[in-house]
Formats: C-alpha cells, structure tokens, sequence
C-alpha cells in the first residue's frame, strides 16, 4: 500500500490541473483513502503527479525490430546497463528489449503499444514482448494488405470480414486493426504501389478506399476498445497530404461515443505539400484544419528527432523508395499472404532540408491540433528515441526554446513551414492530456491515463512544480525534469526512483478477444482452404496460445449472441 | 614510462583500453586502473606487474599481450612499444601519438583511427584500418605500417590516412574505399570492390576485380558504383 503525499495533480481525464492532492494505492488500483492502512508514504510536496506514461505507437517488439537489430551492429554499441540486479542492456536508438522497458520506465511511462504486428509473426512479436519488463504492452496485428481482407472486401461479404477481424485478433493475441498503406504493400509484390484511395490492387479489384471503409465498418460493427489505426497510403510523397485528409474522410458517416474511428498515425510522414523533393513543403496546417474540423479522429506527431533513427514500417514499397533515396542499408520482409515490411537506417540532420521540414511538421502538429486529438509520439524508432519526449514537451510548451532550436536548422523550414510564425504554447496540463488521458482514450482503455478511483496504479511523480514552474522560459528545467521521473510506480509498486531503476516488474499483455460477437462457422471453409492453398504452415500450427504469453490480460468484448 | 609485464597467461582475453595518457597518473591509480579479464572487471595491476620509471607519456608492454585487447584505442598523444605480440583492435579509433608492435598483431589493427600512427614489425591479420559493422567509415587519417605480411579486408570503407604493407596480402583490399592510399609492396588477392576514391599501389600480383576501366597509368573504378578509385602497379 501506498500513500503519495502533498503532491500537485494533474489529471485531464479528471479535470484536475495542479490541485494539491494525496493518492492512495492498495493491490495496484488507486482506492479511496479509507481502503488503505499504514500505507508507505511518499513525499510528492512541491512535485508533480501525473497518471504513467502511455506510448500507444511505438516499435518495440517483433521481426522488424529485430532485423533492424541484425543489419545495424553500429546500433548495438552503446552498453546502458551491464548486467547485475539488472539485465544487460545495450542499444543506441534500437534498444533490446530489456533497455526498452528500462528506458521507459526512467523516463515515467508505464504502457507502450506495438503498433505493426505482422499476423505470422505474432509468436516472436509475443516472445519479444514478454522479455520487455517494466511496463503493460499489447500489439496491433496489420490487416489492410491480408489476403483475407482483399477478398471479403472484394465479394463484398462483410459479415465475413467481421469474424476474421475476431478469429485474427484472437489468433494474433492483438489488440486492434492495424492497417498499413492498404493494398498498396500487396502491390508491391508485383513491383508497384496504391499511391492513392482509388488505385486498383493486382488481383483483387479492390481499391484502398473500399478497404479503409470496410474496415472502420466492421471494428466498429464489432465495437472493439480501439478503432482502426491507419498509417496511410502515399506516405514519405511530396503532396501526399491530400491522400492524408480523403483518407480521414472515409470515416466521416461514422461515429462512435467512446472513442474516434479511425487513429491515423506518424501524420507527420503523411502531411507533405509540394510536388517534388525540391518544393517539398508543410501540408499539416490542413491536415490540422481537418482534424480540429471532426469529432471522430485521433491522430499521432511521429516528431523525428535529429541524430539516429532507423525507419522500419509494414510500408515495404515505401521503404525500398527511401532506400533509393538515401542509398541507405535496406532489408525487406514479407509474410506470406498478410503484407511485408522493410526496414532503412535513416540520421535526422538539422541542416538538411528535408530533415528539418519534417521536424517542423512534426512540431506544427503537435501545436495546431487541438489537444484532445493529437498524441505525441516518435513512431520510435522511425521518428527517433522515444527517449526524447521530454524534448517535444518541452518544445510545445515554449515559443523561447523553438526559437532557439530554430537558429541551428535549415533555413529551409522559414518559408516551408509555418513553424517559425506560431505562437501558440501548449500547457503542462495539456502535454500530460496528450501522453496520457488521451492516448489511453485513443486505445480504449479506461482503467490508464488518469488517476481516478479504480484505475491501475501507474504513475510518474517528476521534480517539477506546476505551480512554479514557467514552461515557456524554464525549458531546460521541463526538459530536464521529465527525462527521468523522481518516482515510477507500476501497478502500485515503486520501480525507478531519480532516474534509477529499483525493482523489476512484468506488466501485462492486453488482447482483445471479440469471437462471441461473430460466427466464426462462417469462415471455417475459407480458413481452411486458403492455409491450404497458400500458407506455409498448417492451420492447426498459426497464432498465439493464451497460455504461452507471461501476463496475459483478456479484454472480452463479445456479448452472447 | 610506465612498464607493463603480464603476471601470467591468460585463459581469457583482457579488455584493457589502455593510453599513454595513464602513464602520467600517479602509481596507485595505475594500480587500480580498470581492466576486464574476460566477464570480471580486475585492476591492472592484478594481472599485470606495473612499473613506473620518470613522467613520460609512454608505455612499454613487455611479453605476450596477444589476449590483450584494445590497447591503445582512441589514444591522442604519446607512444606505446609493445616488445611482443599484441591482440585484437590494438589502436582503433586512435587520434593520435605512436603504437610500435615489435611482434606480431591481430585484427583490426588502427579500425576508424584518425590520426597518429601505427608500425607492426611483425605480421598483422585481418581488417586493418577498416571501419566497424555498420558504420560508413573506416579509417580517415594517419598511417599504418606493416613489415610482414597481412591477411583479409584492408582498408575497408577507408576515407583518409594511409596503409602500407611491406609484405603480401590477400582479398579485399580497399573495398569500398573513398580516400586514402593503400601500398601493398607483394602480392595479394583481390582488390577494389566497390571502391569509390583514394589510390592502391601494389608491386606484385593481384587480381581486380570486375569493373574497373584501363586508364594510362593503371586501371579506375569500381564502375558498379560510378567511383574514381585508382588502383596503380609499380
């Protein structure tokens, strides 16, 4: 038990900015103070106390990181931790899987979310994900290229399409539906691409549009805790901004109370305008407009940061371009008849054009979209070390330190972007909103982000006073602070203190599990043929026991039909 | 001067970055100074028998460090004399002063240094001056010199600095070269893959590989990858 003292709260889920308030914990909840007897009291007077971090788009488990790992030995250079109370832990910007944890856990957050689980390799995405201690994880399996999917959209059986999105997230021990440039990684096994909402996918005579649409129909035809999650089609393109926007507007005739409809991600690399390399420009004023202009859209930055990132995304057409555009490393994956991925070691440069646009775009979405609709994010490591939050908060919260960053980038970004002519300044209490209450919203999950009764006791107490402290002038102190946390509690238990590690702990995995809102009969045949037919393994032998997994959390979801 | 004499043979190889710049601390640090002999970390002086004589920026190794690793990595001034062998890594990414290897030494002899400069009286092994897995350069300035012979990959993705080898070497020398300058006074393998910039001088046999265009005074390439490198018989 625990009793956190005079700390000063925020909690945006709750409507609380920077009241002084105490929280009691018993068995990993936060409980009312008369749940809680001789409790160990930790002095928060003059600190801040936030719910943990939620990182609810990040790549942190699964075959792409772990190539990325193979084909960048340079990465594996930087010795975190040696091995003691602790376990070894080592990387650069790629870290393994215990620095993954680790490094979260010192930095405050409590959840991270394996945003692209390619459908074959949920076993390693699961094995990975139980070697990263600290914090509660679950993965997103990818949909938008799955053979499956092509053909129940194409023969417009939606209902069927319904109970392979349940038999897959229950196979997958996934979370959600995660779709990466829909039909346009199945194209590119022909060589080609669905550059925009109506190319025709080869074989299937199915267009991205009638993919994205048929998706968000059935994820909420099935009401799963978290929408569809859309890396879009054209990513990485000059222009590529207006692809972005029809995009969203697929998701206009639906709506939900909870929660938006559709999440699209690292809109950052979706929010270009310009034709070409050379008049490359920012798109993310209309992205920003659009955004701000609906209700049922959620959206994340993907911020690059300058120095080492390594770009690795279910988006393989993409990739094979950045490699053409960077003569970079490049490596391709496929899996089977569910999509592919590639993977591209990319240096973020501060004088480069391109590289500074794209930082700028990053920041003008962060500061123009309204708050609870924007979640900060790296897209780690495609965007850099989820290790810099810290500097995007402290970077949204002052026009001083912008100003000052600005001077070391290409001029570039002053006629590109509108970056250089904003005033705006996010609050702390806005900051927390979006990296925590709202993502932990975003992914459906009411017991984090907050610090209400009854939600799980995770929390980050930072050495910083919300009463006190001036973000738009103080931005080394704000950077400083939420670098590493003064306390990280993980499900009622103390484990970083100041920036060390105390305890290890191992969070949950959460998957979602919807088969009793489908028939599953319906796809049985087809299930069957198609492994036959086009499967390496044998159906008996694909997906993810629930027993297999270290910490399984099951979100049911079905209602008895 | 500080002298150096193993205390006896090692099992495991001993992680011991060692500079001339420790020579200048005080006898009791040196003593502490910390090494890895395999998985433990030790002092220097457990392993090692450490003698001081006078305040110059000099070591002298005396025995077989052939397990000894990384001596002299990322050294900036003064010089060390190894009256032996010496083993792996054996100043990498060094800046600057002087290495002399009275033996032989092992691989990746003087990888990624920038300056300063490097003499094995003896044979050397493989990767010499190259850069690590994964990064863009090898070495970029100073000089390697071998006396005897030398074995696979020199000069890898080098970008400055020069290598020359008195003896024979063999394949993949200068692969992916930019910069710099290779003499090799035997024979060797094959020479030039990818090589972008910089010069090969060799004297005796060698084999190049495809792509590389007759030029009046020896032959340019790699053509693959639309480099300038020269590689010159003389």
């Amino acid at each position: 038990m625990l009793h956190i003292k005079n700390g000063i709260v925020i909690d945006p889920k709750n409507g609380i900015n920077a009241e002084k308030m105490d929280i009691f914990i018993k068995d990993g909840k936060i409980v009312e103070e008369s749940e809680v007897k001789n409790p160990e009291v930790i002095d928060a007077s003059n600190k801040l106390v936030v719910a943990g971090g939620f990182d609810m788009h990040a790549h942190i488990a699964g075959s792409k990181i772990n190539v990325g790992r193979e084909m960048r030995p340079e990465e594996m250079r930087t010795v975190r931790l040696i091995a003691g109370k602790f376990r070894a832990s080592i990387g650069r910007v790629l870290l393994t899987s215990p620095a993954i944890g680790y490094e979260y856990a010192k930095m405050g957050y409590t959840s991270a979310f394996e945003a692209a689980q390619p459908p074959v390799g949920s076993l390693h995405t699961h094995e990975e994900l139980d070697a990263i201690p600290m914090i509660d994880k679950a993965a997103l399996p990818v949909f938008g290229n799955w053979h499956f999917v092509l053909k129940y959209v194409a023969e417009k059986e939606y209902e069927k399409l319904r109970s392979f999105i349940a038999w897959a997230i229950e196979r997958t021990k996934g979370y959600g539906v995660k779709v990466v440039n829909p039909g346009g990684v199945e194209a590119w096994m022909y060589g080609s691409n669905c550059k925009s909402l109506d190319d025709e996918v080869p074989g299937f005579g199915v267009t991205p549009r009638e993919i994205i649409t048929a998706l968000i129909q059935e994820t909420e035809n099935l009401n799963l805790p978290h929408s569809v999650h859309l890396h879009c089609n054209n990513l990485g393109t000059p222009g590529n901004y207006q692809t972005t926007i029809e995009s969203m507007k697929l998701a206009e005739k639906f709506s939900n109370d909870r929660r938006q409809v559709l999440h699209v991600t690292h809109v950052q690399f979706n929010s270009y305008a310009g034709s070409s390399w050379r008049d490359v420009a920012s798109g993310a004023e209309e992205v920003a407009k659009y955004v701000n202009s609906v209700d049922n859209i959620t959206i994340d930055m993907g911020q690059p940061i300058f120095g080492h990132a390594t770009a690795m995304t279910g988006d393989a057409p993409f990739q094979f371009t950045l490699h053409k555009l960077t003569g970079a490393r490049w490596s391709n994956k496929d899996s089977e008849i569910e999509g592919g991925a590639g993977i591209v070691p990319i240096g973020y440069l501060p004088k480069n054009p391109v590289h500074a646009l794209q930082w700028a775009i990053g920041l003008e979405l962060g500061l123009l979209v309204d708050s609870d609709k924007v979640v900060l994010s790296t897209d780690y490591p495609n965007g850099g070390p989820f290790t810099e939050y810290p500097y995007i908060m402290a970077m949204l919260m002052s026009r001083k330190m912008r100003e000052k960053e600005l001077e070391r980038v290409s001029p570039y970004v002053q006629k590109a972007s509108s970056l250089p002519a904003i005033d705006r300044e996010k609050t702390l209490y806005e900051v927390i909103q979006m990296t925590r209450s709202l993502p932990a919203r975003v992914m459906g999950l009411d017991v984090k982000g907050h610090l209400g009764i009854g939600a799980d006791a995770d929390i980050a107490i930072y050495n910083l006073n919300p009463l006190e402290i001036d973000t738009s002038n103080d931005f080394e102190t704000v950077y400083k602070s939420f670098k590493t946390s003064a306390y990280t509690i993980k499900s009622g238990e103390i484990i970083a203190k100041d920036g060390e590690l105390v305890k290890e702990v191992w969070g949950r995995t959460y998957w979602v599990d919807a088969r009793n809102k489908v028939s599953l009969d319906a796809i049985d045949a087809d299930l069957t043929e198609m492994f036959e037919k086009y499967y390496s393994l044998q159906r008996e032998n694909y997906g993810v026991e629930e027993r297999w997994l270290r910490k399984p959390e099951r979100l049911d979801v079905g209602e008895v039909r | 001067m500080l002298i150096l004499k193993p205390k006896i043979e090692f099992e495991v190889s001993v992680d011991a970055e060692i500079t001339p710049s420790i020579a200048l601390a005080s006898e009791e640090e040196i003593a502490n100074f910390e090494v890895f002999y395999g998985k433990e970390k030790r002092k220097l002086s457990e392993l090692f028998e450490v003698k001081k004589e006078g305040d110059s920026a000099k070591i002298v190794l005396e025995g077989d460090f052939s397990k000894v690793k990384w001596v002299g990595a990322r050294m900036d001034e003064g010089e060390i004399v190894i009256r032996g062998n010496i083993g792996d890594h054996c100043g990498a990414y060094m800046t600057g002063g002087k290495i002399i290897v009275e033996g032989d030494a092992l691989d990746w002899v003087g990888a990624e240094m920038k300056g300063g400069e490097i003499v094995i009286e003896g044979n050397a092994r493989n990767y010499i001056g190259c850069a690590y897995w994964g990064d863009a350069t090898g070495m970029s300035g100073g000089k390697i010199t071998i006396k005897g012979n030398a074995r696979n990959y020199i000069g890898e993705k080098m970008g400055g600095g020069e290598i020359e080898i008195h003896g024979d070497a063999e394949d993949f020398i200068g692969t992916e070269m930019k910069d710099g300058l290779i003499v090799i006074h035997g024979n060797c393998g094959f020479v030039g893959g990818d090589m972008k910039g910089g010069t090969i001088k060799i004297k005796g046999n060698f084999e190049l590989v495809p792509g590389f265009k007759k030029t009046d005074d020896g032959f340019e390439g790699d053509v693959n990858v639309g480099g300038k490198g020269k590689v010159i018989s003389f």
